[in-house]
């Protein structure tokens, strides 16, 4: 009898095995203990003990901890492959970095989440990058914060900056000739609209300038060597609104594609009022205003500026 | 009132009434209200000698008076009196383009005495008008013209009557006041009195009989100018023009046409006019400028721009319209500043601050990424902005503690706060050109006074050698000087009138701001 139950045990373990595999595949989020437990009714828990230490130290799944509950998990077959070679700590690094996609992971957070020595980690770090597993890539946010993500991922626009970005080194010269452009292109347009139209409705209307238009002026142009897209477009044509030479509108429309069922029209303004008195003079600009009086060493008799100025 | 504001207001006093009075001004700057004997005290200066100053100044209506609740008299400066005296010269500019050269002296004449007898001025300006008709051979006008010509000021408020004295039971005069409505300030004098003269049996009429007969019509009676409508005037204009240079000329005249309706209509600080019909705008507007159709046109126009000037109230009537006086300031007020912010520190800056008038409160993060500035960059800006107190920060907490890492920091702009800021550096720069001006004019007094001098003599002169041999004395260095000279004081006297013209619009706005307050309160 006992030695039946001896030769037993193996069989049924193989056998508790692959379905334990089979339902970890099944959810690949993972199985708790009661799901086991109901799948596999015949299994005891010292069964499951062994089975499941098997399973780990063969590095075929992952044990998790969720709330209070423990799950089980299946490793990723290439990753799993992937990290072949490496240690345990390793394989753990890995996971965390390619559970932070394409945002990347920064290394204090690497080490929190692992709890390992930052000399530990470092090591690690630098033997997933010579295998090409991982790399590194500077931040936009803080020029000198590397964040790591997998080999073959694309960066996201928040560590990029997006089009705007060239080694994470914002390229205002770009924005700014992209500025006067799209200024340039809505100026074009309502200086033809005052010439072409004598009602000064149709006038404004001929020279509200819908987005799109805008969009494919500065894609002809090209200016830019990337693709820039509508939205990129339009947070330029804000900067504009922002200096107050353009005003936007909105005008119900047909609804698209991109589904917003209204069109962003642009079209260039003419300020209210000339430059102020006050800046015509030097005082407006002065530096040295506020140290400024009769007798001081800086007065309006003596100043400099105003020489200067009453000299051209 | 601040010290800047002050300044000005005692260079003008010494500049126009010399020096002594500049010294009583001073002081009564300071120290005002004040009775007669505390000033004489204090400013060293003979009782007689500042009794005549206080007679000067409350002629010219910048000094008045009230008693004291224990029985003396109490005179108080009006600094905003002495500032509308920059004005002078666009008073009299707008009477001369309203209603021609008569009006022009008329308005001289009075803004240089102050309080005035009608009959007084007009004789005044016949007398001169005639001379100037004569010497220019045209034809002279009559009295009756330049009558008109006063009460038309009149008539539209430019003039008004002094106000009453009011006295005391020993006969002394103790204070100003309005008698009856406000309507009375503008009611002229019975002009057809002289015919009727035979029914009046009023003292004044007695003694005109001795006198020359012109002088009864209304004596007794002093006008003064109107400061406050010559203000809503300029006001208007100032609308009218930003309009003007936004949309076209059409709309500027457009809204012109309303505000010269509304004037009649609207009580003279409302923030919003009162409701104006189409029909009443399109009559108002001079013959073949539009049809009614572009009218309506441009109404809408205005109504759908960004400057909020104009808004639609109602349907009747062809649709009515009122004008927003106090958004339409507020805008003026914006662009100037925002013309500050940009010529002191740059189009980036003036990205950066429009963004915080656009968004009201943003923190530094999202200005950042609004403006489309490299962060550092935007952040030096920011806090150059901040540094001049342009912007301002509020304080949002997490915790009640108030530490920096658990508290958001908002910037945002308080206009009214940046406005009476840029007023102040206003009022110091107008101090300063009119300082330099003043100077110039010291340094090269004695060039300038040989030139003229010079140039008196050879008109008189007949024979043309001899008139070049006297200008001649005047040595081609000297002529380069005199040049340069009266270039600098051109120059300083057109930014003045400049940087008047922003003081305007700022106090103008301000003034609305806190009538605002008032009426919401």
């Amino acid at each position: 009898m006992a030695t039946a139950a001896v030769k037993e045990e193996p069989i049924e373990e193989v056998d508790f095995e692959t379905r334990f595999i089979m339902l970890c595949q099944a959810s690949p989020e993972g199985i708790t203990d009661n799901v086991i437990q109901k799948e596999l009714p015949q299994c005891d828990t010292k069964q499951r003990m062994t089975i499941v230490n098997r399973l780990l130290s063969m590095g075929k799944i992952d044990l998790l901890k969720s709330g209070s509950k423990l799950l089980y998990r299946l490793k990723d077959p290439d990753s799993a492959s992937q990290v072949k070679g490496g240690d345990n700590q390793e394989k753990l690094v890995y996971q965390i970095i390619k559970d932070a996609g394409n945002k990347g992971i920064w290394i204090r957070d690497i080490r929190f989440k692992c709890n390992l020595l930052l000399t530990q980690v470092n090591k690690i770090l630098k033997n997933l990058e010579t295998k090409k597993l991982i790399k590194a890539v500077k931040s936009v946010a803080a020029s000198k914060k590397k964040v790591y993500m997998l080999y073959n991922l694309e960066p996201d626009r928040s560590v990029t900056g997006g089009a705007w970005y060239s080694d994470q080194d914002f390229e205002s010269e770009f924005v700014e000739v992209l500025n006067q452009q799209c200024f340039k292109y809505l100026e074009q347009r309502a200086a033809a609209a005052r010439e072409a139209k004598s009602d000064p409705i149709a006038q404004r209307n001929a020279s509200f300038t819908p987005l799109e238009d805008v969009w494919k002026y500065i894609s002809d142009l090209g200016i830019s060597k990337v693709q820039l897209s509508k939205e990129d477009i339009e947070t330029i044509l804000n900067t504009l609104i922002y200096d107050g030479k353009v005003e936007r509108s909105l005008v119900a429309g047909q609804a698209t594609a991109s589904g917003d069922g209204y069109v962003k029209l642009y079209r260039s303004v003419q300020p209210l009022i000339p430059t102020t008195g006050l800046m015509r003079m030097p005082c407006g600009a002065c530096p040295v205003f506020d140290q400024c009086y009769e007798g001081g060493a800086v007065s309006p008799t003596t100043c400099v500026y105003m020489k200067e100025w009453l000299e051209i | 009132m601040t010290r800047r504001q002050h300044d000005v207001c005692r260079f003008l006093l010494f500049q126009q009434f010399g020096e002594q009075v500049s010294v009583v001004g001073k002081y009564l700057l300071q120290k005002s209200p004040s009775p007669l004997h505390l000033i004489s005290s204090e400013t060293h200066l003979d009782t007689e000698q500042v009794k005549k100053i206080l007679c000067i100044l409350i002629q010219q209506n910048i000094v008045t008076f009230g008693q004291h609740k224990r029985g003396f008299i109490e005179y108080s400066i009006r600094t905003g009196e002495i500032l509308n005296r920059l004005w002078f010269p666009k008073y009299i500019y707008c009477a001369k383009t309203l209603y021609g050269d008569a009006a022009e002296l008329l308005l001289e004449d009075v803004l240089q005495r102050g309080q005035v007898q009608m009959s007084k001025v007009i004789e005044v300006v016949m007398q001169r008008f005639n001379e100037a008709l004569e010497t220019s051979g045209k034809q002279k006008i009559s009295e009756s013209f330049v009558v008109d010509k006063f009460s038309n000021l009149v008539r539209t408020h430019f003039l008004q009557r002094c106000l009453d004295p009011i006295k005391s039971e020993s006969n002394k005069v103790v204070g100003l006041e309005v008698t009856g409505e406000e309507e009375t300030l503008y009611r002229l004098p019975d002009l057809s009195r002289k015919r009727k003269k035979s029914h009046d049996d009023g003292p004044p009429a007695k003694r005109s009989k001795s006198e020359r007969p012109a002088d009864d019509e209304g004596d007794g009676i002093f006008w003064r100018v109107n400061n406050e409508r010559f203000h809503q005037m300029f006001r208007d204009q100032a609308i009218v023009q930003a309009i003007s240079s936004k949309i076209d000329r059409s709309a500027g005249e457009v809204l012109r046409a309303m505000l010269r309706v509304s004037e009649v209509k609207t009580a003279g600080m409302a923030t919003v006019t009162t409701p104006i019909s189409v029909t009443e705008i399109f009559n108002a507007l001079p013959k073949d400028l539009m049809a009614r159709p572009l009218l309506e046109t441009y109404l809408s126009l205005i109504c759908d721009d960004s400057t909020n000037f104009l808004s639609k109230v109602g349907d009747s009537g062809g649709g009515m319209y009122s004008i927003n006086i106090y958004e339409a300031l507020a805008q003026l007020v914006k662009a100037h500043i925002e013309s500050v912010v940009q010529e002191r520190f740059g189009s980036k800056c003036l990205r950066i601050f429009r963004v915080l008038l656009l968004k009201k409160h943003l923190e530094q993060k999202q200005i950042e990424d609004f403006v489309m500035i490299s962060a550092k960059e935007a952040k030096d800006l920011l806090y150059t902005l901040f540094s001049e107190n342009f912007i301002t920060t509020t304080e949002i907490s997490k915790t009640p503690d108030h530490a920096p890492s658990r508290t958001f920091y908002l910037f945002t702009v308080n206009i009214q706060h940046v406005a009476s800021m840029v007023l102040n550096r206003c009022y110091k720069a107008l101090y300063n050109a009119m300082v330099k001006k003043e100077t110039e004019v010291n340094e090269h007094r004695r060039l300038l006074d040989k030139q003229e001098r010079m140039e008196a003599i050879a008109a008189s002169v007949e024979d043309a050698s001899q008139r070049d041999e006297i200008l001649n004395t005047i040595t081609p260095s000297e002529q380069e000087q005199i040049i340069k000279v009266r270039r600098t004081i051109q120059m300083l006297d057109h930014s003045e009138l400049q940087i008047c013209e922003g003081i305007f619009i700022l106090e103008m706005y301000l003034m609305y701001f806190k009538q605002r307050q008032k009426d919401k309160s």
